[in-house]
């Protein structure tokens, strides 16, 4: 870990921040937006708030899985202001199968999102990666949801909250279909995710960074630059391929990708 | 009623003709029947001066559409050849009123396909699928108009360029597409935009062929809906569409 970042995870404000999230994941009640607080210390502080957050929950127990990748549609980019995406952490509490129910009760303001999901045959340790390196540690594609939650009230976010908030991560469904990268378009391939057979979000692979394939790059070289590099079995979320969705209780969304397969989440009616 | 569908008839024509923009209809609401009337008419004005009818096109087929727009009723218009741009060629602006672009699919007919059919039959009618580009232009002031309005002005199609034509087993249900503007991406998307598969606007195109007499014969083109919204055009930029599995099409705007 680089050492201005130590020393960011040492201030007082940042650990304020840290405190305050954890408490309201804990509480499951929101929080008034936490930018301000941190913006003159800027993206760094808001990394390191959530490096003290997933120190905490490793000594709780819980597992790095893998990595989300946020912010990769230039649109959602535009809305915040912001010309990068960005990444937090998955824990092994977040996977759920497919059409096996998830309880609103462990979410707060739940959206969902279609995505495509990389599995890792190697890890990628090194901060200047290229698509080389992305596309040879690759061992599978997979259709995924990813159920994205905001600590933040009315998911009122800047980068700096989200990127505090883990980027804004809840939990995640994978298909169950493994599939090569090159069984596919992974530029091209169509995305529709249905709520009672009315597409609801609709896009494609090019939505995300303009490849999917891109934002693993970006994410292998910053987990190297962090000195979290991924790793062998990593789950990577690569990025939305369509708009998000605010999840409706008791609802099944399943989305189609093109080529990769489908897969559903279904939410508890309470 | 008959003179007021000549004079609206005119009235759009005329519009369309001269790319000057027109008041919506005023005066007490028409009917959906009344306004296809209008379009027909203005249609054969073009006709009377020698373009001849190459197929329709299907409108109001996507949900981002549909909010864009504020209407939830499907409606259709008449293609001919004088809309017909070459993949790849140049599209003058000054000929258009407010011209916007939008991602389609585009079927080409080898049988007859009229009222009402299962999508197996209108499958079977398909020769060919390919990525088409449609220029939209509504011939109101400021874009803004009526169901009936729009149906009236030949909904709001003005231009088309069509890609290349694909055999009809390309599983179209949910093909990825981008469509881009200089080169620079604009809008993402898929065909399951188009009412959850484009198969179901052909087959809507037949009904609605019926309805309102219009004529889907071996040769003719369908497009069958915009996959996002539509994007406004202006003069010297490159419009490109790349679609999963069908290709790309594109065409350039000049002055």
């Amino acid at each position: 870990m680089a050492k201005a970042k130590k020393d960011l995870s040492k201030d007082k404000g940042v650990r304020a921040v840290a405190e305050l999230l954890m408490q309201s994941a804990k509480t499951r009640t929101s929080c008034a937006p936490i930018a301000a607080r941190l913006q003159a210390l800027g993206a760094d502080a808001a990394y390191a708030a959530q490096d003290i957050q997933t120190r905490a929950a490793l000594k709780a127990g819980r597992k790095i899985v893998g990595q989300k990748i946020g912010l990769t549609s230039t649109a959602v980019q535009k809305q915040l202001g912001v010309d990068t995406p960005d990444y937090g952490m998955l824990f092994d509490d977040m996977a759920y199968g497919e059409d096996e129910e998830i309880p609103l009760s462990r979410l707060m303001q739940p959206r969902v999102e279609a995505e495509i999901a990389f599995v890792l045959a190697h890890g990628i340790n090194n901060p200047k990666a290229t698509l080389s390196d992305a596309v040879r540690a690759i061992a599978y594609a997979l259709p995924a949801i990813e159920v994205v939650d905001s600590r933040i009230k009315d998911w009122k976010i800047s980068l700096i909250d989200t990127v505090a908030d883990n980027a804004s991560s809840g939990v995640f469904v994978l298909g169950g279909a493994p599939k090569k990268i090159d069984s596919f378009d992974l530029r091209l391939c169509g995305m529709t995710m249905e709520l009672k057979g009315e597409a609801v979000s609709l896009g494609c692979g090019a939505a995300c960074l303009g490849n999917p394939l891109n934002a693993v790059v970006w994410l292998a070289r910053k987990m190297a630059q962090v000195g979290r590099p991924l790793r062998e079995g990593d789950i990577v979320l690569s990025g939305a391929l369509g708009p998000m969705v605010s999840v409706t209780p008791g609802g099944a969304y399943e989305a189609h990708i093109s080529g990769l397969g489908r897969v559903s989440a279904v939410f508890s009616k309470a | 009623m008959t003179a007021d569908i000549a004079v609206l008839a005119t009235k759009l024509d005329d519009a369309a003709r001269f790319a000057k923009a027109t008041a919506q209809i005023d005066g007490p609401p028409i009917s959906v029947d009344d306004a296809y009337a209008v379009q027909k008419a203005s249609i054969d004005k073009r006709l009377s001066r020698g373009e001849r009818i190459v197929g329709m096109k299907m409108g109001f087929t996507s949900r981002a559409k549909m909010i864009q727009m504020g209407v939830s009723d499907l409606i259709c218009g008449r293609l001919t050849d004088a809309m017909m741009a070459e993949d790849g060629g140049v599209i003058s602006f000054k000929k258009f009123v407010h011209p916007r672009v939008e991602p389609e699919v585009a079927f080409l007919l080898r049988k007859p396909l009229i009222g009402r059919v299962t999508p197996l039959q209108a499958l079977d009618a398909v020769e060919a699928i390919a990525p088409a580009l449609e220029i939209i232009d509504s011939r109101y002031e400021n874009f803004k108009f009526s169901l009936t309005d729009v149906v009236a002005d030949n909904s709001s199609s003005s231009a088309f360029v069509i890609g290349p034509w694909r055999p009809r087993d390309i599983d179209i249900a949910n093909l990825g597409l981008v469509m881009s503007i200089n080169g620079r991406a604009q809008a993402f998307g898929s065909t399951a935009a188009i009412l959850g598969h484009p198969l179901r606007s052909l087959v809507s195109a037949a009904r609605l062929a019926e309805a309102y007499g219009l004529d889907l014969s071996p040769g003719h083109l369908v497009m069958a809906g915009g996959a996002t919204a539509a994007s406004a055009l202006s003069p010297h930029i490159y419009v490109a569409l790349e679609m999963e599995r069908l290709g790309r099409c594109g065409f350039s705007v000049e002055e």
